[in-house]
């Protein structure tokens, strides 16, 4: 049969990211594909040579949109190692239940693409709204949705107040009870079954070969996690278990991404009742690092982040070489893609939640004025109350 | 997951490639020869059993490119192997065809420091768009954007 070349993005149906694939197809049967990133590169590697430590931390919280937190940290916490700092236990605690936040809002996040892959918007409109309280914490917690910008080199920026505790405490209940929805929906919803089982597989060999990482591999028997394997942060002192399951296929990967939110839950609960007293940043952090080189591993969402700094007594980094997970993952991908369906590219694609950047912000525009701000919360939430006759907030 | 390699395990089964030197608990690093890197990953793979390339992360030392190939294994130990490539004959072996994800890596370093892994298999543009200027590394320390040339996206100010 002939070969035909169908190409798929930059724009595309599956997830609204820039990627280019070109999928060579026999007739409903991928043969191969090939595909292009460089839609997006934006010099952040270079443009981290030139800021110092303290201006060069916003600027990693904007690799990813979704993973902003895992950037700064694993940048900060290999900063750190080479100054050979010890940073207060309560600002390692607090950049725990960031991280482990941040996986919730991401895996929810994912849970619900997945669903809309397979046409299951119903589910898609629960996951979203239950991460609004994962995002309401994160919210209150640090003063923004996505890019946290709660580390600095030697702790954290903001302490958290009992107020905020307290808040963050109250909504975990509801969660609880609506990831364990999640982890009985998917041991026997059909549509999830139908379009989740034997779709995208991949062995343990094959995952081993092509050098996949975080949920994708662990879905298919494979259990690295770095928080366990490189252990930093607190994930040493809080009980956890590392999530694996061995079906290989987007259903396994379904099943991973639903446990370990009941993980993070575990480790947000933990963290948030054993939160240590005392200060959350050191006394003072140098502005020169000296000489060194050190590979900082992280496990972020979509699994093992990369970064290789290397100082040279000044304030900046000589070097940093970033690999995000899903450079590691799209090898396999390709060849997941492999004899199956160009009907199923959107979900197999989806399913190791390909992440290419992403950012929002905001800024407030006087449009009569022209003048430019920023807004309080509580300002925000008045106006838009007022605006949708929501009324006051009690 | 089973118990960290030590230094003797290490120096042991890379003896021939280079020096073995312990960066950290977790970290051990091996330098060696460019000419020997595509049997020292063989050797890391066989004698250590390292199942998992991390990274290869790649820098600019002047007057040559350091590339440090970052693998691990069941034993969670990292063991990094350095070499370095001359500047003026940026050149060496890949290592896609025994570590496949080294593949997507090296075309990664290929656009960014120009530098050529022979024998791979598709060494072609990867994060660069494809209007950026051929010969043009702009990760390489010496790199100035030159006004002259157009770097894909809008057009520059006042053409």
């Amino acid at each position: 049969m002939v070969e035909v070349m169908v190409p798929i993005g930059p724009q595309h149906p599956a997830l609204k990211e820039p990627v280019n694939f070109r999928i060579y197809v026999e007739g409903e049967k991928i043969v191969r594909l090939d595909l292009d990133l460089s839609y997006n590169h934006r010099g952040i590697e270079k443009a981290a040579e030139e800021r110092n430590f303290i201006r060069v931390l916003p600027l990693l919280e904007r690799v990813c949109g979704i993973c902003s937190h895992s950037h700064a940290t694993v940048f900060a916490k290999g900063i750190e190692e080479i100054m050979d700092l010890e940073v207060p236990a309560r600002a390692q605690y607090i950049r725990t239940i960031m991280a482990e936040l941040e996986r919730m809002h991401s895996h929810l996040l994912w849970l619900g693409v997945a669903a809309h892959e397979i046409g299951f918007n119903t589910l898609l409109m629960w996951t979203w709204r239950d991460r609004e309280a994962v995002l309401d914490t994160l919210e209150e917690m640090s003063g923004n949705r996505v890019h946290y910008n709660m580390n600095e080199i030697g702790g954290v920026r903001l302490d958290l107040s009992e107020k905020q505790v307290a808040a963050a405490q109250q909504r975990l209940p509801l969660l609880e009870d609506r990831i364990a929805q999640y982890v009985d929906m998917v041991s026997h919803q059909e549509t999830m079954l139908i379009r989740f089982r034997g779709v995208g597989k991949l062995s343990k060999e094959e995952i081993l070969k092509y050098g996949t990482v975080g949920p994708t591999a662990r879905a298919s028997g494979v259990d690295y996690d770095v928080r366990r394997d490189d252990s930093y942060l607190v994930y040493d002192e809080v009980p956890w278990n590392v999530v694996t399951d061995s079906s290989g296929d987007v259903y396994g990967r379904t099943k991973v991404r639903i446990g370990e939110l009941s993980e993070s839950l575990k480790i947000v609960r933990h963290c948030i009742e054993n939160l240590p007293e005392g200060p959350v940043r050191v006394a003072s952090t140098p502005k020169m690092a000296p000489k060194g080189e050190i590979l900082s591993r992280y496990e972020a969402p979509r699994g093992e982040l990369a970064h290789f700094i290397r100082t040279n007594g000044t304030d900046k980094a000589e070097r940093l070489d970033i690999r995000t997970p899903t450079l590691a993952n799209w090898t396999s991908v390709a060849k997941a893609l492999v004899n199956q369906n160009l009907a199923d590219i959107p979900v197999i694609v989806a399913a190791i939640d390909p992440c290419l950047s992403c950012t929002s912000r905001m800024t407030v525009i006087d449009t009569g004025t022209q003048a430019q701000g920023s807004i309080s919360w509580e300002e925000l939430v008045r106006k838009c109350r007022a605006r949708y006759g929501m009324g006051v907030q009690p | 997951m089973t118990a960290l390699l030590t230094m003797e395990q290490v120096s042991g089964a890379l003896r021939e490639y280079g020096p073995a030197e312990q960066v950290r608990k977790n970290r051990i690093r091996v330098n060696t020869d460019p000419q020997k890197i595509l049997s020292a990953i063989k050797a890391a793979q066989q004698f250590l059993d390292c199942d998992h390339l991390i990274l290869i992360s790649c820098t600019d030392d002047t007057g040559s490119f350091g590339l440090t190939y970052h693998l691990t294994g069941p034993h969670r130990t990292v063991i990094s192997l350095a070499v370095s490539v001359p500047r003026e004959s940026p050149q060496v072996f890949s290592v896609s065809d025994i570590l496949p994800p080294a593949a997507i890596y090296e075309r990664q370093i290929h656009d960014l420091f120009g530098i050529v892994f022979s024998g791979h298999p598709g060494l072609t543009r990867l994060m660069l768009n494809e209007d950026w200027p051929d010969g043009e590394y702009p990760l390489r320390k010496d790199w100035k954007p030159n006004k002259a040339n157009s770097y894909g996206g809008a057009a520059p100010e006042g053409a």
